[in-house]
């Protein structure tokens, strides 16, 4: 099982998002993706689980076309994401989250849960269930009854990784999973998941936090104005003046990079606090 | 946490004491009816019709989060599926529960067609269409002569008889549309606590975002336009059988809109808010009906108050039916 980008082109108007990217993420890895600000990271993700349409090129998954289905064909196909901008179903608890979808699964049979109410509660008990064991892997379970809306940021994007984890994704998707974090929860953020990679699990991580990426991740791709800079190793990427380059211009070593994802999440923290 | 745990358990006494007197109020109003005069029968039964039309409408709005203005169209077809089935019109002269039937499917049928060209407009858009179609319908209707008989309608309906049984007395439609009402009720309760209504409530809230948990939101939106407009049809086809006459002027846009406005004084997808709001905008213009032309201007005023006092409706959100069950049997 892998994904595939196959000359991959992503065009808005006048904009080159994604300008001709081909790679392969195998599974069993996380792969990192890094890059500047507009480099396209975003649209990557997008264009994968069918938030956008890909101008040209295409996306494969076990060599089964992703790019031609609709969104929701795509996420039953087994990709699951996080959105960079948390959208959760505020006005649903925590637990309905997770609950709704088993939607694609179950649905067939919504009307026997209409009329034969003991065949409804055993259904609500097991997803009931099974949900709250997600929610336990996420130090979440004191949350279960709560408005997602209600809960403090970091356990907002805690509870979005838990409810892309519903339907056992083969291809696991993050937009900037640490961004507006503390360093305790980012701490906290690595350990799941690092618990999270499975052989049969292809994880994609877009990070700006440069510690993060560079203990969780097996693989890295760089970005830079809609081109895929380089591919490598952690430790390659660290060592790469080309990425160095495309970050800062004038970087020197790997401390300037993460003085620019200091930058970053300082933007990001004054961004959390005007929406919370 | 800890706040959320004491209202927890702070909560069950004051439930218990409001369950019981909900129901006790709701028994005795309706051990009482048969002993009304026939003009208060009448009131009530136009109570729960609006009720029944309430349950239907918020699966769209209240539910699914889509505000859908041409509700009454689906009145229509219940209504002019009775007016042309059992009348000298056609002379046709099917029974009532057939009839019924055949209102529920062409309900349905019209949800889904009206729904298609929706499928893609939010908010201000759908109402916009949604309104437009409203009048599509009662225009239709209206001009629609060798048929509908036009703006005169369809009057000398049959009298409406379940299993040789006759419903004709006010009381009997009372007891009719109180079943209605209760079994609809449930159901419409049930599928909100299915999966089916979680859909709804992630299309709701970002209906994107339930895109990306493999939710067909085609299908589901029009699984809620579909329900909704049978139980506003259902409604119609009792509705023309108490009155035993039916015309355009029943389904203008102001019955839409009242509709909307019961969902949202009472309070937005909850089923007892439809009947608390309800209760105020149908009971209310009656028992001031001395008032004459005042009473407007009073509903007016009391609109401005409960919206400003109360702008999530009457009844809280987590009132519901499992809440009314729970604190009369216990945990
Ligand atoms: N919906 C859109 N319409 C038009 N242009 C867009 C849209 N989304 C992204 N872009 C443009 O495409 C380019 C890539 O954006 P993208 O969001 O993928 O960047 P990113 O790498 O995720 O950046 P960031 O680190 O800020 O999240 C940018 O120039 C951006 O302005
Ligand atoms: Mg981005």
């Amino acid at each position: 099982m892998t994904l595939v980008f196959q000359s991959l082109r992503k065009v808005y108007g006048e904009v080159v998002a994604i300008d001709d990217v081909s790679t392969a993420f195998a599974p069993g890895m996380i792969h990192g993706v890094i890059g500047p600000n507009g480099a396209g990271k975003s649209t990557l993700i997008n264009m994968t689980a069918g938030s956008y349409t890909v101008s040209s090129g295409s996306i494969t998954l076990d060599g089964k076309r992703l790019d031609k289905l609709k969104k929701y064909q795509i996420a039953n196909s087994g990709i699951a994401r996080t959105y960079q901008n948390i959208r959760l179903f505020d006005q649903m608890t925590a637990i309905e989250n997770l609950e709704v979808c088993f939607y694609p699964a179950e649905v067939a049979a919504a009307w026997r849960e209409v009329i034969w109410p003991p065949y409804a509660n055993a259904q609500r008990r097991r997803r009931r269930e099974k949900c709250m064991e997600i929610l336990r892997v996420f130090d979440l379970q004191g949350y279960a009854d709560v408005d997602a809306r209600g809960l403090p940021y970091g356990r907002q994007r805690m509870l979005e990784i838990a409810r892309a984890l519903v339907a056992n994704p083969r291809v696991l998707l993050l937009d900037e999973p640490a961004a507006g974090l503390n360093h305790h929860e980012t701490a906290e953020l690595t350990a799941k998941l690092t618990a999270l990679r499975s052989p049969d699990r292809i994880m994609i991580v877009v990070e700006h936090d440069m510690d993060l990426v560079m203990t969780l991740c097996d693989s890295i791709i760089v970005m830079h104005h809609g081109k895929l800079l380089f591919r490598g190793t952690p430790a390659e990427v660290q060592a790469s003046t080309d990425v160095q380059l495309a970050y800062l211009g004038t970087a020197n070593d790997i401390d300037d990079i993460r003085a620019a994802a200091q930058n970053r999440r300082a933007q990001l923290g004054i961004r959390t606090r005007r929406r919370s | 946490m800890a706040a959320v745990d004491t209202l927890a358990t702070a909560r069950p006494r004051a439930n218990r004491t409001i369950s019981w007197l909900v129901l006790a109020i709701a028994i005795a109003l309706i051990v009482a009816t048969p002993f009304l005069p026939n003009y208060h029968v009448r009131v009530l039964n136009s109570l729960l019709i609006y009720i029944l039309l309430g349950i239907g409408l918020n699966i769209v709005i209240g539910y699914t989060g889509l505000l859908d203005l041409g509700f009454v169209a689906f009145y229509a077809v219940g209504a002019y599926s009775y007016g042309l089935l059992a009348s000298p019109q056609l002379g046709l002269h099917m029974p009532f529960l057939v009839i019924l039937l055949v209102a529920a499917c062409l309900g349905a049928v019209t949800g889904i067609l009206l729904g298609i060209p929706v499928l893609r407009l939010r908010g201000d858009y759908l109402a916009i269409v949604t309104l437009g179609f409203g009048e599509i319908i009662r225009i239709i209707i209206n001009n629609l002569d060798w048929l509908t008989g036009g703006p005169q309608g369809i009057a000398r309906l049959d009298k409406a008889s379940i299993l040789g049984i006759q419903i004709a007395r006010p009381i009997d439609f009372f007891w009719l549309l109180l079943i209605t009402v209760l079994l609809v009720g449930t159901v419409v309760w049930r599928l909100e606590r299915s999966i089916l209504g979680k859909a709804w409530a992630a299309i709701r809230e970002d209906q994107d975002a339930a895109r990306g948990i493999g939710i067909n939101t085609t299908n589901a939106k029009l699984a809620a336009f579909a329900t909704s407009a049978t139980i506003g049809s259902i409604a119609g086809a009792i509705f023309a059988a108490s009155q035993r006459f039916v015309s355009p002027e029943s389904f203008t846009l102001q019955e839409s809109v009242l509709i909307v406005l019961m969902i949202v004084v009472g309070g937005i997808g909850n089923i007892f808010g439809i009947v608390a709001g309800a209760a105020i905008l149908i009971l209310l213009p009656e028992l001031l009906r001395e008032f004459a032309e005042w009473r407007i201007l009073f509903l007016g005023l009391l609109m401005i108050s409960l919206i400003i006092v109360r702008p999530a409706g009457i009844v809280p959100r987590s009132f519901g039916p499992e809440k009314l069950i729970r604190g009369l049997f216990g945990k």
